[in-house]
């Protein structure tokens, strides 16, 4: 986990995150009780919901399809598919886990959708805050950004996550449905390809 | 290297005497520094009233998609039982039907029966008469009623294969109607000779 920073003092040292709201490992009975509320359409528990993942849930959009308003859409739908699905959430994982797993296959089928339109989506020019890291050059953001845009889908995914959202590799495993030595094996040469790129583009 | 907390100071130490590997970490850790830079949030009031109508919308929907699916099974409920009662009703009217047609060929047989009775007794009282026939008439009586008694068991037969065939029954009627007559004719002849 990054939310520390490192042992040794380097160039540019880790700035420390806002502690994010982290899903929970396994299912407990709050997750029950929201999944059974969602699925009878409370309004009230998907308020809650929101108010509690919101913010990570357009981060993750946002980072993902790269436009505000395409990011909204998919927050928008998640709830929707979690309102129509909620029945069939059988607590494997916590309800936030399998929260951030529809929404990251929703910004999938987004993005396909999008390849199939075969329009360049332009990056959006609403303003957005960055939450922290705020001191780092804004071009390096973009030069990242359109790094991980050449990504394959799963490997831009893992990076976000671990990276940027502070998902552990345990839980990254349960969204991605992938096992967790996959998402640190997935992180590792993501990190190393990043990092040739970055050695050129620099 | 994994990124946990563990592996990085590993490597840290191992970089704070390697000057190569103290650029590629920090090279590493640059990129995940600009990867926190990432995290993304922007105040918009109307995206959650957005979810929420559509949430409601969804919910409508679906509640009407049930309705629609009750009337339709009640719908195809209905038509079941009325097709149901309509077969029914067929079936009673034929079992009916079947049962009137028994009762009525019953009652043909039983007048039928009572009609045979009645020559048999006349074709008695002629048997005298027409084994002494001395008179051609009689003779000619005598040949018509073993004519028409051929022509009663030929029809006796094609009844006994088709109980129901009104026409046989009319035809064999006609044939017993033709045999009391000519019985009647024999007693009436035979009557005469004898007064003579």
């Amino acid at each position: 986990m990054h939310g520390a920073a490192p042992a040794v003092s380097l160039a540019s040292p880790v700035i420390p995150t806002e502690t994010p709201i982290r899903p929970t490992r396994t299912a407990n009975d709050e997750d029950l009780r929201l999944a059974r509320s969602c699925a009878t359409g409370d309004t009230g528990v998907f308020e809650e919901i929101y108010r509690t993942h919101g913010d990570r849930m357009k981060s993750i959009a946002y980072n993902h399809l790269g436009n505000v308003s395409d990011a909204e859409d998919a927050v928008q739908e998640t709830f929707l598919k979690v309102h129509r699905a909620a029945s069939t959430y059988n607590g494997e994982s916590a309800f936030g886990t399998w929260l951030y797993r529809v929404l990251i296959n929703t910004c999938y089928d987004a993005l396909r959708r999008r390849q199939r339109r075969i329009q360049e989506a332009p990056m959006d020019d609403v303003i957005t805050t960055e939450r922290a890291g705020s001191s780092v050059d804004d071009a390096k953001r973009m030069t990242l950004r359109k790094m991980l845009n050449g990504l394959p889908e799963q490997r831009r995914s893992v990076f976000l996550l671990f990276e940027v959202e502070g998902l552990t590799h345990a839980e990254i495993a349960q969204v991605l449905n992938i096992t967790e030595g996959n998402s640190k094996w997935i992180l590792f040469a993501t990190k190393k390809q990043l990092q040739e790129q970055w050695k050129n583009m620099s | 290297m994994e990124g946990d907390a563990f592996s990085l100071e590993m490597a840290g130490k191992h970089a704070s005497g390697c000057q190569a590997c103290a650029a590629k970490l920090a090279s590493w850790n640059e990129i995940s520094t600009v990867a926190q830079g990432m995290q993304t949030t922007w105040q918009n009031d109307m995206l959650w009233p957005r979810i929420q109508r559509s949430i409601r919308a969804e919910k409508r929907h679906a509640q009407s998609k049930w309705w629609q699916i009750a009337a339709a099974v009640v719908m195809l409920a209905g038509l079941g039982v009325f097709a149901w009662k309509a077969n029914e009703r067929v079936r009673t009217d034929q079992f009916d039907q079947r049962i009137l047609q028994a009762s009525a060929l019953d009652a043909v047989e039983k007048a039928e029966k009572a009609h045979l009775a009645a020559i048999d007794s006349l074709e008695k009282s002629a048997q005298l008469k027409l084994e002494e026939a001395s008179t051609p008439l009689l003779v000619s009586y005598k040949e018509k009623l073993m004519l028409l008694d051929d022509a009663i068991a030929e029809c006796q037969a094609n009844i006994d294969r088709n109980r129901e065939n009104a026409h046989l029954r009319k035809q064999l009627l006609a044939i017993y109607s033709e045999k009391q007559r000519t019985l009647q004719q024999v007693l009436r002849e035979g009557n005469h000779v004898s007064n003579q």
